[in-house]
């Protein structure tokens, strides 16, 4: 990868409780540019966001975004870099007590002296490009969890910022929405030149407007490279991944004794 | 023997640790006073916290005060001294039953809502996504809260006061036939505004502070589930009560008690 980096993930060590999560992470976010974080459920994908976001802190390793540490920042000086990314929330997070067009315009009002104006017009650009322009009269409780997505997705991209974290984008969404989601993520991505990490499960669409993917999985870096290279990668565990194989190396199951043994477990053995 | 050391050596941890935390996010919140900007969410708190909870403490207060009248009656009218009913409804209520019994309806009422509802924001990542926005939830969403409650408080406790010997009245002046002049004029004789009055409205300040610390305190610190957030609510009553009759008597004993 020759381009300049925007994010960089160094020996990143994670664990909750006894499990490790996080097992030496090594990974390059470049300028500009989409990157993909795939893998399989419950490898820590979303997890791997809140580390580069600084909500949470690793056990070893750094996350330099810009060429600053992140948990390595006072408070102050992380909110102040927080102001340059946007993050989408797999839940949408949208803020209960606040419509949807005072969810978009939250962050426009909080870091901009913009006149109310100019700032109803930006939320009415950023509405229209997620197709909710209509909704901006509702409050969260009255959209679906597709819809409270593009809202957050709205909100998100608000400020135009430098780096966004997507987790999930096209979750929930019908085919229709799907389509101009992935469009748009792209669009945004190339006329604004931002650059772009997105957690997400579905391949087709994610390869289709990713520069770069990044394959996790048991705690490290399965693989990484362009959707081309991954889409003929011979590795058991990427084809299997890509192609959503279910047989191979990577398991369906959660580890757990015999189904045969545990089926017929004598009473008082019950675990 | 050695698994109940370590458990007891775990708990111990865990409350320093818990202690610990709990006494930087007071320092945090009190430095986060209301901004310009941030004064309509403090306004909106103090609607919320404080003119919601006015009922309930107009209420309760009547009741106290009226209770209080006929108890002081029965047992006053026995000496032959029933002239001092209003002083002793008056000293009751501002030195020990409106601090005291406001700031327990205040836990109740506000402080549990208010658990409810930051737990709530922390269970669906609203604080995560305000925080991810530049926003820091302490100055947003926590020190409004904070200082609408300490601020509140001793308002609605002079508020308790003020209609309990209004109750008071009613029930021994109008009802039971205590004159009217004895019932004021013992009450202004003996209740000092400093000794009596201000002691009370600085016990309500130091609830105030205590009752907000630990119902903001628990909805910011509690684990995002629905049983997390209905274990957080419980024990902002519980531990606000506790704290509140426990640094009564400790105030009580400052400021009233001759312990020498």
């Amino acid at each position: 990868m020759d381009d300049p980096i925007m994010v960089e993930v160094k020996d990143l060590h994670f664990s909750r409780g006894n499990t490790d999560i996080f097992r030496g992470v090594d990974l390059q976010i470049p300028l500009g540019k989409i990157t993909a974080i795939m893998g399989p459920s419950g490898t820590g994908k979303t997890t791997l966001l809140k580390l580069i976001g600084g909500q949470l802190v690793p056990d070893r390793g750094q996350v330099l975004i810009d060429g600053q540490d992140v948990h390595q920042l006072p408070r102050r000086s992380l909110f102040t870099l927080r102001r340059r990314m946007g993050m989408l929330f797999q839940s949408g997070a949208l803020f209960s007590d606040l419509d949807v067009f005072e969810n978009v315009a939250f962050p426009l009002r909080v870091h901009t002296e913009l006149p109310n104006a100019m700032i109803r017009d930006i939320v009415l650009m950023k509405l229209q490009a997620v197709g909710l322009r209509g909704a901006r009269h509702l409050m969260p409780s009255e959209l679906s969890g597709g819809m409270a997505r593009r809202v957050a997705l709205a909100r998100a991209v608000a400020l135009d910022p430098e780096l966004v974290l997507y987790d999930e984008p096209f979750v929930g969404q019908d085919p229709i929405s799907m389509g101009v989601l992935v469009q748009l993520v792209k669009k945004v991505n190339q006329a604004l030149g931002l650059t772009a990490v997105m957690v997400s499960h579905d391949i087709k669409e994610t390869l289709s407007i990713a520069d770069y993917v990044y394959i996790i999985a048991d705690g490290r870096v399965m693989a990484h490279g362009t959707p081309q290279t991954l889409n003929v990668n011979d590795d058991a565990h990427v084809k299997q991944f890509v192609h959503g194989e279910p047989d191979g190396p990577v398991p369906f199951h959660y580890p757990a004794p015999d189904f045969f043994d545990d089926i017929l477990a004598p009473a008082g053995q019950f675990s | 023997m050695t698994r109940y050391i370590a458990t007891l050596g775990r708990a111990t941890l865990d409350t320093l640790s818990t202690i610990g935390r709990a006494g930087l996010f007071l320092i945090q919140s009190i430095f986060c006073l209301p901004s310009r900007e941030g004064f309509h969410l403090w306004l909106r708190q103090m609607h919320f916290v404080g003119v919601m909870s006015v009922a309930i403490v107009l209420v309760s207060g009547l009741f106290i005060g009226m209770v209080l009248a006929l108890q002081g009656f029965t047992i006053l009218v026995s000496f032959g001294a029933d002239e001092a009913l209003g002083q002793m409804v008056a000293l009751s209520l501002v030195r020990e039953l409106a601090p005291v019994v406001a700031a327990l309806l205040f836990a109740g009422r506000a402080g549990s809502a208010l658990t409810a509802e930051i737990g709530l924001m922390k269970a669906t990542e609203q604080l995560t996504s305000m925080e991810m926005i530049g926003v820091d939830p302490l100055r947003r969403i926590v020190a409004p809260r904070f200082w609408a409650g300490f601020i509140s408080l001793p308002i609605l406790t002079v508020l308790f006061g003020v209609v309990g010997i209004w109750g008071g009245y009613l029930v021994g002046v109008d009802w039971l036939g205590v004159y009217k002049g004895s019932y004021w004029s013992n009450m202004q004789d003996s209740v000092d505004f400093v000794d009596d009055v201000l002691n009370g409205v600085i016990k309500s300040l130091v609830f105030g502070l205590v009752v907000t610390w630990i119902a903001v305190f628990q909805g910011y610190d509690l684990v995002p589930t629905s049983e997390g957030i209905s274990r957080a609510t419980t024990r902002t009553v519980v531990y606000a009560s506790l704290a509140v009759l426990g640094l009564d008597f400790v105030l009580t004993a400052l400021m009233f008690g001759d312990l020498g």
